[in-house]
């Protein structure tokens, strides 16, 4: 049998079938049931047009859910990508010597424990009675900085946030360590020889080096960002009243507590065109970047 | 898109836990043995048995240990029939329960609890009207009369109690001697036990609200004590008035006892708070009567016998009958999906009876809906005098957070916190409750 040149979708038509059920159809399928008012238990369906997408721009918490996401994604790349960087750099200074690899493992521990047990572990470091931060603040005489720290909605977010900084830096740093390492030597021999200091090779010679790797990062940042659940599920549930929710966890309260499957993948639509945008992003600027 | 996935995932995982489960395979439908009686399932045999699967909410060991027992008993005695038996945590039940019940693979009995949690589902047709078997023969004067009228919605009779129960004050005898306090009998007594055990430097009342519906039982009581009869028209989904100025009432007389709850109440679970009250760190805490067998079972000695009840204090000039008692049983329910109706009947009446009751009030410490079970000297004399509190009422008031419709109730709670922390006033919060009340009766 002789392969004609259009015979090559036979090849990927496997590929093809399994992702268009498991990715494709589902996208558009969430789509269409977005424009229905239903819930899981029954097959009783109510067509009600856009209307969905008009009630999420009346709704406050979408609003606080979005600036809640918003918020993490922006500290979340100053600290992971900024601070990442940094460390990352001072991790391959001669400062470090011996250390460094245990340096390297100190920060990159937390990134491989779940985040169910992460959350939990610090449910109970940000608990107001007999948690350790409270404890360590009166300790060194702080006692006015003691919070009720996932209680206050002034707080809350933060201290979620916080808590995902620590996580997460330590994975980003290693992301960038990778890229530094294959910097060749030679770039900075020759920095040296032009009688560069420490910092100026970090600005001069490393930066421009793994632009590439901060933009992926970034991006990897901002899209961990939307889709931000766990955490939240397992430390408040989107309390107090509403201003730690996310996307992620006003979707799962619409769909499974208020019965209104309909709303929640209005918002998965929404979050979707987000991550979509923020990936499109991320391949046209990985493009320029090689030009 | 991930977002879809995870729910995908989180489906797909629900419907495997019972797919996996349920491997047997399905008896035949025979011929029919009498042309006057419809088409009959066979006969189940050891070779050819019935599964049955059966949902209940308590994963933890003992209770779930409790129902497994049970279960196996079942089984003995009635070979070919095998009970799946399934556990979901409350709150994880509540979000579950939906996805289980649109598919095909429902559990034949399984978990509820009465009022419009229910209701939802009995509109949808998925829960069995079991009218006619409670009817035949009397069958439901095995229960006690007044824990069956939450199972019975517009006369008709859906369900059995699982665990009978009511809200009421448990008290640290040791700190109300010396803060020289008395039992109050009124809602002004009460509000100046608050003031005077303050006075004494002892945390009045232990409270966790993190999961807001600890509130609700405080705002439910004070409600019916306070609206009372409007407050039917103001729960049900398709009326939902709330004008009645009882309802602002109700929230201001709770806010004269907010000063008196220990600090973060908003991050603190109502287990924290309860470990708490019984480490004797607060004088007073607000309780179900189910929660009793987890003070003797695990409190520390110096709270066993340093400890009193007493119910919700009477509210002088309120429009509601004051010997109600909040607090309503939690049940089973038979599927209406289930393709083994008269056996998913058979085991209802079997684990709401009085055979499983008496076990269960020794075993566990709860007391279901059977009758003839509250007996003195047959069941433990704290579950006994607690058991009369439930009996002795006037009647029952649903709990507010599974009497309401979910998005009205989601509203209430929300606000409730905000107005501990001061930041709504009672009207504001009644207003918009009230907004969301019109909106959700616009669907009906």
């Amino acid at each position: 049998m002789k392969f004609g040149k259009k015979n090559y979708w036979l090849y990927i038509l496997p590929a093809i079938l399994l992702i268009g059920t498991f990715v494709y159809v589902p996208i558009i399928q969430n789509f269409y049931f977005s424009l229905f008012k239903m819930n899981s238990y029954t097959d009783e369906k109510i067509f009600v047009g856009l209307s969905h997408y008009v009630r999420i721009f009346k709704d406050d918490v979408f609003y606080t859910s979005l600036k809640n996401n918003i918020t993490y994604a922006l500290i979340s790349v100053i600290c992971q990508v900024g601070l990442g960087t940094v460390l990352a750099i001072l991790i391959e200074s001669k400062l470090t010597g011996r250390l460094r690899n245990f340096y390297r493992n100190v920060l990159f521990m937390p990134s491989l424990i779940s985040v169910t047990a992460v959350g939990l572990l610090w449910y109970f470091i940000y608990n107001p009675n007999v948690g350790m931060l409270n404890a360590l603040l009166t300790k060194i005489g702080l006692e006015n900085l003691t919070h009720a720290w996932l209680a206050e909605p002034n707080v809350a977010i933060y201290s979620i946030i916080a808590m995902s900084q620590w996580q997460y830096t330590g994975y980003i740093m290693v992301l960038i360590l990778v890229a530094i390492q294959k910097i060749p030597q030679e770039l900075f021999e020759a920095a040296e020889i032009d009688g560069a200091n420490g910092i100026q090779k970090s600005l001069f010679v490393i930066i421009p080096n793994i632009k590439e790797m901060l933009l992926v990062t970034s991006v990897i940042t901002v899209i961990g960002a939307f889709k931000l659940f766990t955490e939240i599920y397992v430390m408040t549930m989107g309390g107090p009243y509403n201003t730690t929710q996310v996307l992620g966890t006003y979707l799962y309260q619409s769909a499974f507590m208020f019965d209104e499957m309909g709303y929640a993948s209005a918002i998965a639509v929404i979050i979707f065109t987000i991550t979509f945008t923020a990936s499109i992003i991320q391949i046209r600027m990985a493009k320029s970047g090689k030009g | 898109m991930k977002r879809n996935s995870i729910l995908l995932l989180v489906v797909v995982m629900v419907l495997s836990l019972f797919l996996t489960a349920c491997g047997s395979a399905e008896p035949e439908a025979a011929q029919p043995s009498d042309s006057t009686e419809p088409a009959e399932v066979a006969e189940p045999t050891a070779e050819d048995p019935i599964t049955l699967k059966f949902l209940h909410r308590w994963p933890d060991e003992l209770y779930d240990g409790f129902f497994n027992d049970m279960a196996r008993e079942y089984e003995t005695a009635n070979p070919g029939i095998i009970i799946d038996v399934q556990a979901i945590a409350n709150d994880p039940f509540k979000e579950k329960i939906k996805v289980v019940l649109g598919t095909d693979e429902a559990p034949d009995v399984f978990f509820t609890w009465p009022g419009e949690f229910t209701n939802r589902f009995i509109r949808a047709g998925k829960v069995m009207d079991l009218t006619d078997v409670m009817m035949k023969d009397n069958y439901i004067d095995n229960y006690v009369a007044s824990q069956m009228e939450p199972f019975t919605v517009d006369g008709k009779i859906y369900g059995a109690p699982v665990r009978v129960d009511g809200k009421i004050f448990v008290y640290n005898k040791e700190m109300f001697a010396q803060a020289g306090v008395e039992i109050p009998e009124t809602w002004e007594e009460f509000v100046t036990v608050c003031e005077q055990l303050d006075a004494a430097g002892i945390v009045p009342i232990a409270f966790g609200n993190q999961a807001p519906w600890a509130v609700s039982h405080y705002i439910g009581t004070l409600n019916q004590k306070i609206v009372g009869e409007p407050i039917h028209a103001a729960y049900d989904p398709a009326v939902g008035d709330f004008s009645d100025p009882g309802f602002v009432t109700a929230l201001e007389e709770f806010e004269r006892i907010v000063p008196y709850f220990n600090k973060n109440t908003n991050a603190i679970k109502h287990s924290e708070a309860r470990e708490n009250w019984m480490a004797s760190k607060a004088a007073m805490m607000y309780i179900e009567i189910v929660e009793i067998p987890e003070i003797t079972r695990n409190g520390p000695a110096e709270i066993q016998d340093n400890y009193g009840v007493f119910e919700f204090p009477e509210y002088v000039g309120g429009n509601g009958d004051q010997t109600l008692l909040t607090g309503y049983p939690e049940g089973f329910v038979v599927s209406n999906t289930t393709k083994h109706p008269e056996e998913a009947i058979a085991f209802f009446k079997y684990i709401t009876g009085k055979e499983v009751g008496l076990k269960e009030a020794n075993a566990v410490g709860w007391l279901n809906g059977a009758k003839g079970i509250a007996k003195k000297g047959e069941i433990s004399d704290s579950l006994y005098e607690n058991t009369q509190i439930i009996y002795n009422a006037g009647g029952l008031v649903n709990w507010l957070d599974s009497g309401m419709h979910a998005k009205v109730t989601n509203e209430y709670l929300t606000d409730l916190q905000m107005l501990i922390d001061g930041l709504l006033t009672p009207q504001e919060v009644i207003d918009n409750v009230q907004e969301v009340a019109t909106e959700v009766t616009s669907e009906f």
